[in-house]
């Protein structure tokens, strides 16, 4: 919407000010696209709140640390941290910004010099740019000594911010090429799954960080970035407060050649992309090397059994490493499933429960099964006539999750006990997981049948719009449902428990097998026929968004 | 597509044994058009409302066996609508379908291995090669491996795919794509073939090549019923044809019948539809010439 009237009103006002042109260009996108929704303006606003409120938080935290001995370090190294920060995004938020895009100028009458001026400009608008000049500033307040040290600080704070800025649309549009294609979509699908990861990294860093004297662990780290330009103008602010001008000068001037050949590499690529076909009309290089043998398929796959059940395991198998939405929801299931008694054992306070956390979250896999499916599942649809074809279908697709999940949930058991201990209630956990996960299987082909909804493979959404209540109800009442489900054999070990007959928590083991195994095979059994009536409604329901 | 014989053996094969027992008169073999054979679609008094929106009008349409068939109409006319509710993909408000005499809610064991689907606007499994794809379907389909194999291999040499066979269909184009959907939907040898819009944003080689196998199935007896809203490939590609509008059948029948008096096809249907008297007024004056702005 907001693009067409971009490419009328661009070219009609590029003779007076291009520069002008932009910022209003992109003033007007961030109105239009807090136009759409009230939700999106709550977000919006709620982002720019909460960016400031951290800058404001670190510069506060900075200035607090103004004369530490390792403040320098820090200093140095949170320019690095944000500088990264710009050189990644465009990978995780392609489609974030539109002014990012350069294809989308492409067919305008400019020349790359000019509209690299502008379009730096028009970057230094919005939240990221703020923050950054924030955080910045914050770190050179804490350094600065000195009269001189504060004016180098004011270019430094400058060419910072422009290099960040700079890298960040160097990037973008060096690699428009990747982001417009499909790798790059399937890339920005999993960004998710590093921002968790990522998360997890300053938690840890955190918490070390935190410790007495725990910044001296950054001084090492430190004495390397404060030669990488950015954070070679913050070190040079550092070394003019000591009197070290030769060194503040290089610090200076690393930043400064740096913003140049930025710059340079920019208007580079810039010209490339606006003087080469685009993507779209590219074929997409693929490396198919690894599926030519696909055909003959290697010894594993011929161990797959036949008739419908084989092909299907092998399908779903394929989707889980080859489908960005797959390959993250697993990737998901099997982190946190071992994050919970991983967690536990370093604490040191664990219980050897926390190993319950893997057969909850990998059970809850089979949930949704033909949304996962998307609209192929009209495929899938057109083979199945009868209750039959139904249930080997649902059970190839139990088999592969049963596949990877009960050797996890054996491995998680045999891990808690060892770590967490004690191993006198491994037999007992075990037994329990895996009447846990048979089940979550039998109500997750219930709930797939009953409950479906589409997942919509590009963003990180896991529900397509309207479907929310659909998806939370089925998997909370899911989970509920599997939970109770579990409550005679949990009953049986309280009861083991309180009468005093330890020596007999082992038949947990066999009951817990032979109860897991039950309930998947009648949860299939039931969502069967079902599926079969409801084809239609499955397929419309999975298809939406 | 082999020759008669192992036709029929591989169909015995594929359909499962209370089906090949009830097989109907309206097998491939039979001879197009034979007189008492049941009709490759009946359709009686079918409908389909989306919230306020009639989406399909209450249709009655008999379709012959052996023939290539053309569903023409404008978009919005309500002829995916109408094919997804025959093949089964989509439930019908009411109304009766019947394909090859077998009622395809009642029925679907009978009707599922007769026909093949190519839909419009539905995903396929993108995430598996053009051959993974194939093997995946025909495995689905109760072929043997072996067969399917076979069968893959040689759809995908005639319709010129078997240089990015192992490309991710994800990263096919919409022609090979449309292909790959063709192959896929041909693989279990299907008596009908029903295929939605198989030439939209089809480049002409590849149209050429869809059009060549599709002549070369119906050669053999088999039914296409295939939506259009291209008047010109219509009329030259189909001997029957069914003219849909606003959700509706406005006609249907022998191309020449449907054609009438009018010159073409697209004549034809613009009469029946009533849109042939809505030129480019004098509104536009301004256009052309080559002056500046």
């Amino acid at each position: 919407m907001s693009t067409e009237s971009t490419a009328v009103a661009a070219p009609r006002a590029a003779a007076p000010n291009l520069t002008a042109v932009f910022v209003r260009l992109k003033l007007t996108l961030l109105r239009n696209g807090l136009r759409q929704s009230a939700g999106r303006t709550v977000a919006y606003v709620s982002s720019v709140i909460v960016g400031l409120l951290f800058a404001a938080g670190a510069v506060l935290g900075l200035i607090a640390l103004r004369g530490n001995v390792h403040v320098g370090a820090l200093a140095v190294l949170l320019t690095g941290i944000l500088t990264l920060g710009w050189a990644v995004m465009p990978m995780f938020f392609p489609t974030g910004d539109e002014t990012l895009d350069p294809t989308r100028l492409v067919m305008l009458p400019l020349r790359p010099r000019p509209l690299i001026g502008s379009l730096l400009v028009t970057s230094l608008i919005g939240i990221g740019p703020v923050v950054t000049l924030a955080l910045v500033t914050g770190a050179v307040v804490a350094l600065a000594d000195g009269p001189a040290a504060a004016l180098v600080g004011v270019l430094a704070v400058v060419l910072v911010v422009l290099v960040c800025v700079a890298l960040a649309r160097a990037v973008a549009t060096a690699s428009v090429r990747l982001l417009t294609s499909r790798r790059g979509r399937d890339l920005a699908v999993l960004s998710g799954l590093f921002i968790a990861l990522g998360a997890q990294a300053v938690n840890i860093a955190a918490q070390k960080l935190g410790r007495p004297d725990g910044l001296a662990v950054l001084e090492p780290l430190g004495d390397v970035l404060r030669w990488l330009p950015p954070a070679s103008a913050i070190g040079a602010v550092e070394a003019t407060g000591q009197g070290a001008y030769g060194r503040a000068v290089a610090g200076m001037a690393l930043a400064a050649v740096a913003l140049a050949l930025l710059l340079f590499w920019w208007q580079r690529s810039l010209t490339a992309l606006m003087t080469s076909p685009d993507s779209s009309t590219l074929q997409a290089v693929e490396k198919d090397s690894a599926r030519r043998s696909g055909s003959g398929e290697g010894g594993l796959v011929r161990l797959l059994p036949g008739g419908r059940t084989g092909p299907v395991m092998l399908r779903t198998l394929r989707y889980a490493w080859r489908d960005p939405k797959s390959k993250m929801s697993w990737a998901t299931a099997l982190g946190a499933g071992l994050l919970a008694p991983i967690v536990s054992s370093v604490q040191g306070n664990g219980s050897i429960y926390t190993a319950f956390s893997a057969p909850a979250l990998l059970g809850l896999q089979m949930y949704n099964q033909f949304g996962q499916d998307t609209s192929a599942f009209w495929m899938v649809a057109s083979t199945i006539a009868t209750p039959r074809d139904a249930y080997q279908e649902l059970r190839a697709r139990a088999c592969t999750l049963a596949l990877v999940a009960v050797p996890y949930v054996t491995l998680v058991s045999v891990g808690a006990a060892a770590f967490i201990g004690p191993w006198s209630d491994f037999l007992q956990v075990y037994g329990l997981s895996l009447a846990l996960l048979g089940a979550l299987i039998g109500t997750g082909a219930v709930t797939s049948v009953i409950f479906p909804y589409s997942i919509p493979s590009e963003g990180n959404k896991n529900v397509a719009p309207g479907q929310g209540s659909i998806a939370w109800f089925s998997l909370f009442g899911g989970v509920l449902v599997g939970a109770l489900l579990c409550a005679p054999l949990l009953g049986l070990t309280i009861w083991l428990h309180v009468a005093g007959l330890h020596h007999l928590l082992w038949i947990l083991l066999p009951l817990g097998v032979l109860y897991g195994t039950g309930a998947a095979v009648l949860g299939l059994r039931l969502a069967a026929p079902r599926t079969v009536r409801r084809l239609p409604e499955i397929l419309a329901a999975v298809s939406k968004g | 597509m082999g020759n008669e014989p192992e036709h029929n053996e591989v169909r015995a094969g594929a359909a499962p044994p209370e089906q090949t027992s009830a097989a109907s008169p309206a097998g491939p073999s039979a001879a197009p058009g034979t007189l008492g054979a049941a009709p490759a679609v009946r359709i009686q008094g079918l409908w389909k409302k989306f919230g306020e929106q009639i989406a399909v009008h209450g249709i009655d349409l008999t379709l012959p066996a052996g023939r290539f068939i053309g569903l023409v109409g404008p978009n919005g006319a309500g002829k995916t609508t109408t094919l997804s509710m025959v093949t089964g993909l989509l439930r019908p408000d009411s109304g009766v379908v019947e394909i090859g005499g077998h009622d395809v809610w009642g029925d679907p064991v009978a009707v599922k291995s007769r026909i093949g689907v190519l839909p419009e606007g539905l995903r396929l499994f993108e995430r598996l090669s053009g051959r993974e794809l194939l093997a995946y379907m025909g495995r689905l389909r109760g072929l043997p491996g072996d067969e399917v194999d076979k069968r893959a291999g040689q759809l995908l040499d005639v319709l010129d795919l078997a240089g990015s066979q192992h490309k991710l269909v994800v990263d096919y184009s919409t022609g090979m794509r449309k292909k790959i959907g063709l192959a896929a939907a041909l693989l279990h040898n299907p008596e009908i073939l029903f295929l939605d819009e198989p030439f939209e944003g089809v480049d002409p080689v590849s149209a050429q090549t869809i059009r060549g196998v599709l002549e070369r199935y119906t050669a053999s007896g088999a039914t296409v019923i295939f939506s259009s809203h291209v008047m010109e490939l219509v009329e030259s590609l189909c001997d029957w044809v069914a003219v849909m509008a606003g959700g509706r059948i406005r006609a249907d029948g022998p191309l020449a019948e449907v054609r009438g008096a009018a010159p073409t096809l697209q004549d034809a249907f613009l009469e029946l539809v009533g849109a042939n008297d809505r030129g480019a007024g004098q509104s536009l004056d301004w256009l052309g010439g080559g002056g500046a702005r």
